[in-house]
């Protein structure tokens, strides 16, 4: 009986340790974003003598931190509905119609899920270049498409082939056509598997980082991502502001994190589990 | 009935049509356009002559000391991985589903980070690891360890494993939830019939939990191994590869060679030698996996 209390202590004990580990870079973050520069060069651990929150002010207004907030999450919305549209119009004909080439362009969306990104950003970066779209919302948008569409179309069809036929059935009596028959009744029916599909989307938007990198260039067009990457100054700039931002930046996420974190978590272990 | 047909024709072409647009313009034709360019000798400039010169890109990229060494470090991801990520994650996953109280804010404190952007991330920990005022550096000051400050992200080899600190910091809470999806999937009475035949604690883990866990370690296994081979964001926006290209992987060697460089050619090799590599080793994974269980 002794042996076990001595188990279950260690195992208590590394639980709270992995616990502060987690918390503590977002705590030391968040303590330095309301110090004055020598209140973080003394020591990023110490608790602040004076809350500057003005950090936060200079974070918005001369770091610009909320606007690259929003174009990150509008560039995210926007190919997360995309996604999701464009995605379950093809998984509705590859789940119920039959043709020739159905095997083939399912076959072709899975290997897309192998590709690494990385091979494809010069090609596309000159592809930018050529169609104007270099700085471009709907540019990057639609990268973000391409790149979601491979994992969207395999989670979707495989939902949609486990729905009753009996549904359809139903509905084609009732004087549905495709378009209503998807719209109408597989949309509503497919929201836990779409909700999935929408976090891993969302969450894959709002961070990436390479394409934001190759497209974006102008300082008004910079995502979250794109933004942090100008913050490793030198010495003489003021460290509070950019601890400001990282808190900024990360305080959307965080945010849809606290509000949903079980479906958010299971949703990216479908993402993980069958991806 | 033949206009039905002829319906059904136009609504698989119409519902279709977006998607393998999209697909085809921005993920089949760039895949195809590396490996054309892969095999020509271009410096960016457009309209300039792509030049054909075989397979002399390969040849320059496998000769290439940078190439062997981002190898080499994305080898110490992988390493990294499967000795401190993989018991790490499993540790915690056997917390979380345990009878223990508080599991619930502790999954949802643990699975934290990886909802965090990667730069932001990144940028944190720059700054808790910097030499002179980072926190690290600051703890290992007070409790007297001096000596073991270090410059973590500018000394050659120590700036690699710190990045991969880094990384199993992000992603153990994510792996966790893999392990504890499978821990969840045994069955109960298999334990209670251990405890019937005297097992406890360690000897359930050790006898039960492992083996019956093969499938989460397969689906751990393909993920580390294709994810280190991809890591750009964490490095990048910590190191960007430097100093003196010590902590470069090889997605950064890709960019670097293109963007930094403009051998486009030669980082086109890389991103087909990329390619073939992640297929290869996820595929083996598979087939290693499949063999222990015949």
């Amino acid at each position: 009986m002794r042996k076990r209390n001595v188990g279950k202590i260690i195992i208590y004990l590394f639980a709270i340790f992995w616990t502060v580990m987690t918390l503590f870079p977002l705590l030391i973050t968040f303590l330095c974003s309301v110090k004055d520069n020598s209140g973080i060069t003394l020591g990023m651990f110490s608790w602040p003598k004076v809350f500057q929150w003005s950090n936060y002010v200079d974070a918005i207004q001369a770091a610009h931190i909320l606007r690259a907030v929003m174009n990150s999450l509008f560039v995210s919305l926007v190919s997360t509905m995309a996604v999701i549209i464009i995605g379950m119009f093809a998984a509705y004909v590859l789940s119920r119609k039959k043709f020739k080439m159905r095997g083939i362009i399912y076959s072709l969306f899975l290997v897309g899920v192998m590709v690494p990104v990385h091979c494809t950003i010069i090609p596309i970066s000159g592809m930018a270049t050529i169609t104007g779209g270099k700085n471009t919302f709907w540019f990057l948008i639609l990268i973000y498409i391409a790149f979601n569409l491979s994992q969207a179309i395999f989670l979707f069809t495989g939902y949609l082939k486990g729905i009753d036929k009996e549904l359809d059935e139903a509905a084609i009596i009732d004087g549905c056509n495709d378009f209503q028959l998807l719209t109408r009744i597989l949309f509503p029916v497919s929201i836990p598997i779409i909700s999935t599909e929408a976090i891993l989307a969302f969450i894959y938007g709002y961070g990436e980082l390479i394409f934001a990198m190759i497209l974006m260039t102008d300082v008004n067009k910079y995502t979250v991502s794109r933004a942090m990457l100008t913050f490793q100054g030198g010495y003489n700039v003021s460290l509070g502001p950019i601890f400001a931002c990282i808190i900024i930046a990360v305080l959307p996420m965080v945010l849809i994190y606290i509000l949903f974190h079980e479906k958010v978590q299971e949703g990216m272990l479908t993402g993980a589990v069958k991806g | 009935m033949r206009t039905k047909k002829k319906n059904d024709l136009l609504t698989i072409t119409l519902f279709l049509l977006p998607a393998l647009l999209i697909f085809a313009c921005f993920v089949i034709y760039p895949v195809g356009d590396t490996m054309y360019l892969s095999l020509r000798k271009w410096k960016g400039i457009f309209g300039a002559a792509k030049q054909w010169v075989g397979i002399s890109n390969y040849t320059r990229v496998l000769a290439d000391e940078n190439f062997w060494k981002s190898l080499l470090n994305s080898l110490y991801f992988m390493i990294g991985g499967f000795v401190i990520l993989m018991p790490l994650s499993y540790g915690l996953a056997l917390i979380i589903t345990s009878k223990l109280r508080g599991t619930k804010i502790m999954k949802t404190a643990f699975f934290m980070p990886v909802m965090l952007s990667t730069t932001a991330v990144a940028l944190m920990w720059v700054f808790i690891l910097n030499p002179s005022y980072g926190a690290v550096n600051q703890i290992l000051r007070a409790i007297g360890l001096e000596r073991l400050c270090k410059d973590w992200l500018s000394t050659p080899t120590l700036n690699i494993w710190s990045v991969i600190l880094v990384n199993e910091w992000m992603f153990a809470g994510y792996n966790m939830l893999i392990f504890a999806a499978g821990l969840v999937s045994i069955p109960q009475d298999l334990y209670e019939a251990a405890q019937l035949d005297g097992c406890t604690g360690w000897k359930k883990i050790r006898y039960i939990s492992i083996p019956l866990s093969k499938e989460s370690f397969k689906i751990f296994s393909v993920l580390c191994i294709t994810g280190c081979l991809k890591t750009f964001d964490l490095i990048w926006a910590m190191t960007k590869g430097g100093p003196n290209r010590s902590s470069e992987m090889p997605a950064t060697l890709l960019y670097n060679e293109a963007f930094t460089y403009k051998n486009f050619g030669k980082s086109s090799a890389i991103g087909v030698i990329l390619l073939v590599l992640g297929i290869t080793l996820s595929l083996m994974t598979n087939r290693v996996f499949r063999r222990e269980e015949d």
